[in-house]
C-alpha cells in the first residue's frame, strides 16, 4: 500500500537544519497494524505527516496504492487525503464550536455526501464507538477518552483505507487508552490499515511490528505476530 | 454544507462575543452614515427630475458692465423672456419669476408671506407643478390672480373652498382672487413657493427693459441640442439691442435648468449645494464605512490564532482553501447582514433629526427603490468581501501541520498590515479633528469679527410703502419707548447691502462708471449702525428735505462714502470731503463724509466701493435697542406697532442672528464636520479598543512574569500602550499636512478670515494620544490588575 524509499524532509530555521527524516524507507502493506516508536525529536511526527499528505518531502520517492505522489500539488494531496485518510491526534483536535454529531459529520460533508445518508454514517460511526448518547455534546462536555473516541469515529466515518494516529492515548489514562486501542484493533481487523505513532510499549504490543526510529531513520522492526 | 457554514459563523460570532459587538457596532454605524448620506445624495442629485421639460429648460444668467468691473447674476430684466421669444426661433416658451415678500391677509388672517412669487401665465405650461384645482391655462392670465399651494390654502381658508375668495395683499391691501389651488413644492425643486400670483399684476411688467434686474427668466427650448447654438447667437443679438457704440454692455448665459442646484454658482430660489459638497460628503461616508472595515480587518486577523486551530483540522478533513475561504466570507457576509438590520433601525430613529439638521424632507422607504435598493445590497457585498477577505485569505492559508502542532503563534503574521489599518483609522480621526477644529475657529471668528458696525440689540422689520410714507410719525411713536435709542428707515440693512449702482467723479467721461453698491438711508442710519465716520459729516435732516424737486437733476446730492469708494475715485477720506461725484448719471451730489469700510457683504467677498444717499426710500426699519429689558420693550413696541401699523404683522427678526443666517452653510459644514470627526474617533477607538483587548489577552502570561518581577500597575499600562500611543502620533504627523492643505483652501475662500495656528495641531495631536491612552488603559488596567499566579499557572 506505501512504499516510501530515501525520503528526506529537512526544516531550516535561521540559524540552524534539522534533518528531521533522513534517507528513510519504510513498506507498509494493506492491512497492516504498524506502531512507530523513538524518542523524542526523532522524527515520528514529521514522518506521520508526510504520511498522511499534510507535508510533502524533500527528496525520496512515495509510492500511494502504486502511484508515485511524492510531486503532488497541495490541491491532489488533499482530494487523495479526504478520500482515503483518517487522523486521529493526541490532543483530539476536535472544533469546540461544533457538536461531536456535527464533528464527525465533517469529513463527510468535504467529500461531498447527501446528508440523509450523513445522519445515518454519522449514527453508525457512533454506535461502534459508543458515544451516540452524547451526539449532541460539545466537546468541552466530554472526558478526554470520550474526546478520543469522538475523534476516531470523525476519523473512521468516511472509510478511509488508511488510519494515522500520533500519540492517540498520550493524553488518555490507561483505561481510556485502552477503550481506544481496543477500537483501532477493531478497524484493523475489519481492514483498514493503521500506523500509530506512540511512547508505550504496552499499546505498541497492540500492532503487528514496531518500527522505530532514531534521529531520522528506522533502526529495527520487530514482528510482533 | 450552508448550513454547518452558517452554524460554525454563528456560533464563533456568539463565543467571541466582545469581538463581534465591537464590529457590529462599528459596521452599524458605518452602514447607517452610507445609508443616510445615500439618501441625502439621492435627493440632491434628483434635483428638478420632475419637471417633464427640464431638460429643455434653461435659466438666464445676465452679466453686465458700465465699461469699468464686470457684474454677473442670475436675476435679469424684464425684457428678456419677450425679446427672446419673439427673435429666436428655438425658444418655444419663456416666462418670468419675480420672488417677493408681501403681507397676505384674509378676514383676520395676516401673515408676512416669503415665497410669494409673481409668475407670467404660461407657469404651468412650463413647469410641471400640477394644479389640484383651477385650470392651469387661465389660473395666471390676467392681473390680480392667485394661486396657493395646498398648505397655503389651509393657513388662510382652512376647511374652506379658497377658489373664488379674495385674497388682500400688500400694503393697500389690493384684492386677488384664488384661481387655482397646487401641491406643496416638492423638497427637491429649485423653483419654491407658497403663493403664485399674476406677472401682469406687477406695475414694471408693463414696461420692458433690459435695466433692472430683479426677475428670473427661464426659456423653454423646442429642442435640448439647441442649447449652445442659442448661446452663441447672444452677443451679436444683444449688441445691436445695445447699440454697436455703448460702453455699457449686456449678455446672457443660459444654465440647464437640472444642472443648476448643483453646478450653479447662482442660487435661486433657495441655497445651492454644489457637486463638491456631494463628493466630500461621499468621501466621508466612506471613510466611515472604511475604519469600521478595518477594525474589522483587525479583530479578524488578530484572532485569528485562535481559529487556527479550527482551520487546520477542517484541513486534514479535506476542506479545500477555497471552501474555508468562503466559510470566513460567510461568516463576515452574516455580521454585516446583521449590521446593516441595526443600520435601518438606528436610520429610522434618526431621520428626523438629521432631516431637521439638513433641512430635508427624506423618507427611508425611498431606499426600497431599484436602484438604492441595488447599491445598499452592493455595499452589503462589498463590504462582507473586502472585510472579510483578508481575516479568510490569512485563516484558509494556515498550514495544518504548524497549526496542529499545538504551539503555533501567529504573533508576527499580519502584524503589519494590523498596525497600518490602525495608522490609517487615526489618520482619518486627526484629519477631521483638525478639519473641524479650523472651520470652528473661523466659524467663531464669524461670529465675533469686527466688522466695522455694530450688530447687536438692534431689531429688523420688513417695511413698505404705506410705512414709509407715514415714516416720520411711527419713529416718534416708536421713540417715546425708553428702550429704544435710534430708529433709521434704509434699502437694505448694514449686513447684506446688494444694490448695484454706478459712479463716476466730475472729471471721468460720461460713459466711464465705476460699479459700487449703494444703499439709500436716512439720517440717523450711521448712529443705529454705529460707523465710524473718518472724514466730514452725517447727514442732517435736510440733506432728505433737499431732494425734493421733481426733476431728478435739479437735486443736489449729499453722499457718504466709505473709504473704498474714496480711493476708486482716486481721493484720501480728507480729500474727499466736499468733492463732487454723480450716482448714475441722474444723481449729481457732493460728498459729505467718509466712513470707514465695513463688511456690508459676506465675509467671502473683499470690501468694495459703497455709497450711502439719503433718498427717501427703504424696504428695511433698523431699531437699535438700549439692550435693557429687551422682552419688555419688544413686547411694548408691538403693541404700539399695532395702533400705527395695523396692515402688517409686527415680523422682526434680531441682526445678529439675520448675520449669522448669511453662514449657514459654514455652520451646517461645522455640525456635519463634528460629527464626521465624532463617528470617525468612536470608530477608531473600538477598533483600537478590540485590539488592545486582545493584545493583553495575549500577553496575560507575560504581564505575569513582569509583575512577578516587580512591575506596578502604571509599568503595565504603558508597557501595554506604548505601542499604540507611538501609532497614533505617527498618525497625527500624517494627518498635519493633510488637514492644513485641505482646511488653508477652504478658507482661501473667505476675504476674511482666521489663520491656522500651531494651537491646532497641538490641540488635535494631544486629543489623539488622550484618547489613544483612555482606551487602551480601559483593557491594560484590568490585564494589570490580574492575579499573575492565575495567569501563570494555565500552561
Ligand atoms: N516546523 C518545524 N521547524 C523546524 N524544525 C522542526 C519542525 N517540526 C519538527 N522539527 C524538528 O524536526 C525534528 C523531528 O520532529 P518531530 O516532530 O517529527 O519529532 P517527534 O519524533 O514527533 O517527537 P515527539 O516524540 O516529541 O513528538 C525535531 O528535531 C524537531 O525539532
Ligand atoms: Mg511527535
Amino acid at each position: 500500500m506505501i512504499n516510501i524509499t530515501n525520503l528526506e524532509k529537512v526544516y531550516r530555521t535561521d540559524e540552524v537544519e534539522t534533518i528531521a527524516l533522513n534517507k528513510l524507507s519504510i513498506e507498509i502493506k494493506k492491512g497492516e497494524f504498524v506502531a512507530v516508536m523513538g524518542p523524542s525529536g526523532c522524527g515520528k511526527s514529521t514522518l506521520l505527516n508526510i504520511l498522511g499528505l499534510l507535508d510533502d518531502p524533500d527528496a525520496g520517492s512515495f509510492v500511494f496504492n502504486g502511484t508515485e505522489i511524492a510531486k503532488y500539488n497541495e490541491r491532489q494531496r488533499a482530494e487523495l487525503r479526504k478520500h482515503n485518510i483518517g487522523f486521529v491526534f493526541q490532543s483530539f483536535n476536535l472544533i469546540d464550536e461544533l457538536t461531536v454529531f456535527e464533528n464527525v459529520e465533517l469529513p463527510l460533508i468535504y467529500t461531498g455526501v447527501k446528508a440523509s445518508e450523513r445522519k445515518q454514517k454519522v449514527d453508525e460511526v457512533l454506535e461502534k464507538v459508543q458515544i451516540m448518547h452524547r451526539r449532541n455534546h460539545y466537546p468541552q462536555q466530554l472526558s478526554g477518552g470520550q474526546q478520543q473516541r469522538v475523534a476516531v469515529a470523525r476519523a473512521v466515518v468516511n472509510n478511509p483505507k488508511l488510519i494515522l494516529a500520533d500519540e492517540p492515548t498520550g493524553n488518555l489514562d490507561s483505561s481510556n487508552g485502552n477503550e481506544v486501542m481496543e477500537l483501532l484493533t477493531n478497524l484493523n481487523e475489519q481492514g483498514t490499515t493503521i500506523i500509530m505513532v506512540t511512547h508505550s510499549e504496552h499499546d505498541a504490543r497492540y500492532s503487528h511490528r514496531i518500527i522505530r526510529m532514531l534521529d531520522g531513520q528506522t533502526v529495527t522492526e520487530n514482528i510482533l505476530i | 454544507m450552508f448550513t454547518n457554514y452558517f452554524k460554525t459563523a454563528f456560533r464563533s460570532l456568539w463565543k467571541n462575543r466582545l469581538f463581534s459587538g465591537i464590529n457590529i457596532i462599528g459596521l452599524t454605524i458605518g452602514i447607517s452614515c452610507c445609508l443616510l448620506i445615500g439618501l441625502y445624495i439621492k435627493h440632491e442629485l434628483s434635483y428638478d427630475d420632475f419637471q417633464e421639460k427640464g431638460s429643455r429648460t434653461v435659466r438666464v444668467i445676465m452679466e453686465y458692465s458700465f465699461g469699468e468691473n464686470v457684474t454677473k447674476g442670475n436675476f435679469t430684466s424684464t425684457k428678456v423672456a419677450p425679446a427672446f421669444k419673439k427673435n429666436f426661433p428655438e425658444v418655444e416658451s419663456a416666462i418670468r419669476l419675480y420672488d417677493a415678500r408681501n403681507v397676505v391677509k384674509y378676514n383676520d388672517r395676516l401673515f408676512n408671506e416669503n415665497g410669494f412669487v409673481y409668475a407670467d401665465s404660461n407657469f404651468f405650461n412650463m413647469f410641471t407643478f400640477p394644479l389640484l384645482s383651477g385650470d392651469p391655462r387661465t389660473a395666471l392670465q390676467g392681473p390680480d390672480k392667485i394661486v396657493l399651494t395646498r398648505s397655503s390654502a389651509k393657513k388662510y381658508f382652512g376647511d374652506e373652498n379658497p377658489i373664488g375668495k379674495t385674497l388682500a395683499v400688500g400694503s393697500n391691501a389690493r384684492p386677488f382672487v384664488v384661481t387655482g389651488i397646487t401641491a406643496d413644492c416638492p423638497s427637491n425643486s429649485q423653483i419654491k413657493y407658497n403663493m403664485l400670483a399674476s406677472f401682469s399684476s406687477l406695475g414694471p411688467a408693463q414696461e420692458e427693459t433690459y435695466w433692472n434686474a430683479n426677475y428670473t427668466t427661464y426659456l423653454l427650448l423646442k429642442n435640448e441640442a439647441s442649447i449652445a447654438s442659442l448661446q452663441s447667437k447672444i452677443p451679436a443679438f444683444m449688441k445691436k439691442e445695445m447699440g454697436e457704440t455703448s460702453k455699457t454692455y449686456i449678455l446672457f448665459h443660459l444654465e440647464p435648468m437640472k444642472s443648476i442646484h448643483l453646478y450653479s454658482p447662482y442660487s435661486g430660489f433657495e441655497p445651492n449645494s454644489s457637486i463638491t459638497y456631494i463628493w466630500i460628503i461621499i468621501a466621508a461616508a466612506l471613510l466611515m464605512l472604511a475604519i469600521a472595515c478595518f477594525t474589522y480587518i483587525n479583530l479578524g486577523t488578530a484572532s485569528s490564532m485562535e481559529r487556527a486551530r479550527e482551520v487546520g483540522i477542517r484541513k486534514v478533513l479535506g476542506a479545500a482553501k477555497n471552501q474555508l475561504f468562503y466559510q470566513y466570507i460567510g461568516e463576515s457576509f452574516l455580521l454585516c447582514a446583521i449590521s446593516l438590520v441595526l443600520s435601518i433601525l438606528v436610520l429610522l430613529i434618526t431621520l428626523p433629526y438629521f432631516n431637521q439638521l439638513a433641512d430635508k424632507q427624506l423618507s427611508i422607504i425611498s431606499l426600497l427603490e431599484p436602484v438604492p435598493l441595488a447599491l445598499t445590497l452592493f455595499v452589503l457585498g462589498s463590504v462582507s468581501f473586502l472585510a472579510g477577505s483578508y481575516p479568510a485569505l490569512v485563516l484558509a492559508g494556515f498550514n495544518p501541520v504548524k497549526v496542529l502542532k499545538g504551539s503555533f503563534k501567529n504573533t508576527r503574521s499580519g502584524l503589519f498590515t494590523r498596525k497600518s489599518l490602525i495608522v490609517f483609522q487615526f489618520v482619518i480621526s486627526v484629519f477631521l479633528i483638525v478639519c473641524t477644529f479650523v472651520i470652528q475657529n473661523q466659524l467663531h471668528y464669524i461670529q465675533h469679527s469686527k466688522l466695522g458696525y455694530n450688530r447687536e440689540h438692534t431689531l429688523i422689520v420688513p417695511m413698505d410703502q404705506k410705512i414709509l410714507d407715514n415714516i416720520d410719525a411711527i419713529k416718534t411713536g416708536f421713540k417715546t419707548n425708553p428702550g429704544v435709542l435710534n430708529i433709521s428707515r434704509a434699502m437694505n440693512p448694514p449686513t447684506k447691502i446688494v444694490g448695484g449702482y454706478n459712479m463716476r467723479n466730475a472729471t471721468m467721461p460720461e460713459d466711464v462708471q465705476i460699479n459700487v453698491k449703494a444703499n439709500p438711508v436716512d439720517e440717523e442710519f450711521i448712529k443705529t449702525t454705529g460707523l465710524q465716520l473718518i472724514a466730514g459729516t452725517d447727514f442732517s435732516r435736510q440733506d432728505i428735505l433737499d431732494l425734493g424737486k421733481e426733476v431728478q437733476e435739479e437735486n443736489i446730492y449729499h453722499y457718504v462714502i466709505n473709504e473704498t469708494a474714496a480711493r476708486q475715485l482716486g481721493l484720501t477720506p480728507q480729500q474727499a470731503v466736499g468733492q463732487k461725484m454723480f450716482l448714475g448719471n441722474h444723481r449729481p451730489g457732493l460728498i459729505k463724509g467718509v466712513v470707514k469700510d465695513f463688511n456690508f457683504e459676506s465675509l467671502h467677498t473683499p470690501i468694495g466701493g459703497l455709497v450711502l444717499f439719503p433718498e427717501p426710500r427703504g424696504a428695511t426699519m433698523l431699531i437699535k435697542l438700549s439692550g435693557q429689558n429687551m422682552q419688555q420693550t419688544i413686547a411694548s413696541l408691538e403693541n404700539k406697532w399695532k395702533e400705527l401699523i395695523p396692515h402688517r404683522p409686527f415680523d422682526y427678526s434680531f441682526l445678529d442672528e439675520v448675520y449669522n443666517k448669511m453662514y449657514s452653510s459654514e455652520i451646517r459644514l461645522g455640525k456635519v464636520m463634528s460629527l464626521f470627526s465624532g463617528i470617525a474617533i468612536l470608530l477608531a477607538c473600538m477598533g483600537l479598543f478590540g485590539l488592545s483587548a486582545y493584545a493583553a489577552q495575549q500577553r496575560v502570561k507575560e504581564i505575569g512574569i513582569r509583575k512577578v518581577l516587580g512591575a506596578s500597575v502604571i509599568n503595565i499600562i504603558a508597557t501595554l500602550s506604548k505601542e499604540f500611543v507611538i501609532l497614533s502620533g505617527i498618525a497625527a504627523l500624517i494627518a498635519f499636512p493633510a488637514g492644513w492643505w485641505i482646511m488653508h483652501k477652504w478658507l482661501e475662500d473667505f476675504s476674511y478670515r482666521t489663520t491656522i495656528s500651531a494651537w491646532t495641531f497641538i490641540l488635535a495631536g494631544a486629543l489623539a494620544v488622550i484618547i489613544t491612552i483612555i482606551t487602551v488603559s480601559l483593557r491594560a488596567v484590568k490585564a494589570a490588575l490580574a492575579n499573575p499566579v492565575k495567569s501563570l499557572r494555565t500552561e
